[in-house]
């Protein structure tokens, strides 16, 4: 389903609840009532246009995204990838790792089990907000200066000239991979090497948790691969050639 | 893993039987990458430089592409081709092809037929059948976990470093556990190290 500016938003999540936690990223609240998407972004003071685009490529995987992502400004993109990064480091990371703190099990190996996953966790959460604290530092305002001297290009900014002589977005290492991996390790664990733990409706909610997890972070990704990462490359290309 | 897995390539200009046939596709467990293409201009170009097991055709191209197949199945050896036809009833002959399905086809034909044709091309191995680690590579994965480098565990073990990659690529693929912190995890809890020797997690 293409969702449109007057769609109803009740009617989006649903019809695919994956989208709950996007929309509590843009700051929208439940009750919504009947508000069209129009309505709701007005009331929040969204832009309605990247809000639909972000909702649509979310929902369809064959919805041609990305294209019109690419023609607004990249601020608008870098804000929604900041509110994820909070989403992560804030609220989803610290209530599965709670979670996990709660799995029970009986016996000898009930205490190292316990640790060895928590270690894992927190190993995770580390690696985690070492890469968020790196782009957010580095690479999200390179990529904005890159657009902001693109647009005033007949006056470049000395300082950032500078920069432009040396760096190249080609340059910050990708670690999506291995922050991917962890997540598929710890996914093959406990379905397969952990010896269950007692309480099974935990367990059920921790994998759960993190199925959801890896999702949302691919599609974080795609955004950056896709379009903040290529667009501000463009640019910069366009700009080395002024030096 | 990659390696057990069979790849696609669909050459179909409809989305929705290109969508049809990725869904059916995507049951089966053994299937890799499935790439998309709307018409032949890449096909050539796809095949050179993806690993592609399985080309479908749609009938309907096949009348232009007559030579084009041909160049094809000379080249690409081991490349399997479907070809995808219209109706169950056509009694057209397609030589050169490994098998023909059909759109009015039920799907458990449609299913037999496509595993049959993938354990034609991947046998389950095996080697496959059993994904426990063998004591060498039991070894491995203990020194891992106590931090140390490829290097340091070919010293240690008076293997190359070269046979310690090999080893780590295996145990990679039998556990489905790719990381250091990982395996790790998987050391300690199957008793290969005592939590307290492990390296990481810090």
């Amino acid at each position: 389903m293409v969702i449109t500016k007057d769609t109803k938003i009740a009617d989006v999540i649903l019809k695919n609840h994956n989208l709950i936690p996007i929309i509590s990223r843009f700051g929208i609240k439940f009750g919504f009532g009947d508000k069209s998407i129009k309505q709701i972004c007005d009331s929040y003071d969204i832009n309605a246009d990247f809000f639909l685009e972000i909702v649509n490529a979310f929902n369809d995987k064959d919805y041609l995204p990305y294209r019109k992502l690419r023609e607004m400004p990249l601020n608008l993109t870098v804000n929604y990838l900041l509110k994820s990064h909070y989403y992560y480091n804030k609220i989803k990371l610290p209530f599965i790792e709670n979670l996990i703190s709660q799995l029970e099990w009986k016996g000898e190996d009930a205490e190292k089990n316990k640790s060895v996953l928590k270690k894992f966790f927190s190993q995770y959460r580390k690696e985690v907000n070492e890469h968020i604290i790196n782009e957010e530092k580095e690479i999200y305002p390179y990529i904005l200066e890159t657009e902001k001297n693109f647009l005033n290009r007949n006056n470049l900014n000395p300082e950032f000239t500078e920069k432009l002589k040396t760096k190249s977005i080609t340059d910050y290492a990708d670690t999506h991979e291995e922050l991917n991996s962890a997540l598929l390790d710890l996914k093959n664990i406990i379905i397969k090497y952990l010896n269950p733990p007692e309480n099974r409706e935990i367990t059920e909610q921790v994998l759960t948790e993190i199925f959801r997890l890896e999702k949302d972070m691919a599609d974080h990704t795609e955004l950056e691969d896709k379009v903040i990462v290529p667009v501000a490359a463009e640019m910069e290309k366009e700009l080395k050639k002024q030096l | 893993m990659t390696t057990n897995k069979v790849s696609f390539l669909i050459l179909e200009k409809s989305y929705v039987i290109r969508s049809g046939l990725l869904k059916i596709l995507g049951d089966f467990p053994e299937t890799g990458k499935v790439y998309e293409l709307e018409d032949s201009r890449f096909l050539f170009k796809v095949l050179s430089r993806e690993q592609v097991d399985v080309l479908i055709v749609n009938a309907k191209l096949t009348v232009d592409l007559t030579d084009v197949l041909h160049k094809i199945r000379n080249k690409f050896d081991n490349l399997k081709l479907i070809i995808f036809v219209g109706t169950r009833r056509s009694e057209d002959n397609f030589p050169g092809f490994d098998l023909k399905i059909s759109v009015d086809e039920p799907k458990t034909d449609i299913i037999e037929k496509l595993q049959k044709l993938i354990q034609k091309i991947k046998p389950p191995e095996k080697e496959n059948l059993s994904e426990e680690l063998s004591e060498r590579e039991k070894d491995v994965v203990r020194q891992i976990a106590l931090g140390k480098t490829n290097k340091e565990i070919g010293e240690v073990l008076f293997i190359s470093t070269h046979t310690v990659i090999t080893h780590r690529k295996n145990i990679t693929r039998k556990l489905g556990i790719k990381t250091v912190s990982g395996l790790t995890v998987y050391a300690i809890l199957n008793n290969l190290i005592k939590i307290d020797d492990a390296a990481q997690p810090a």
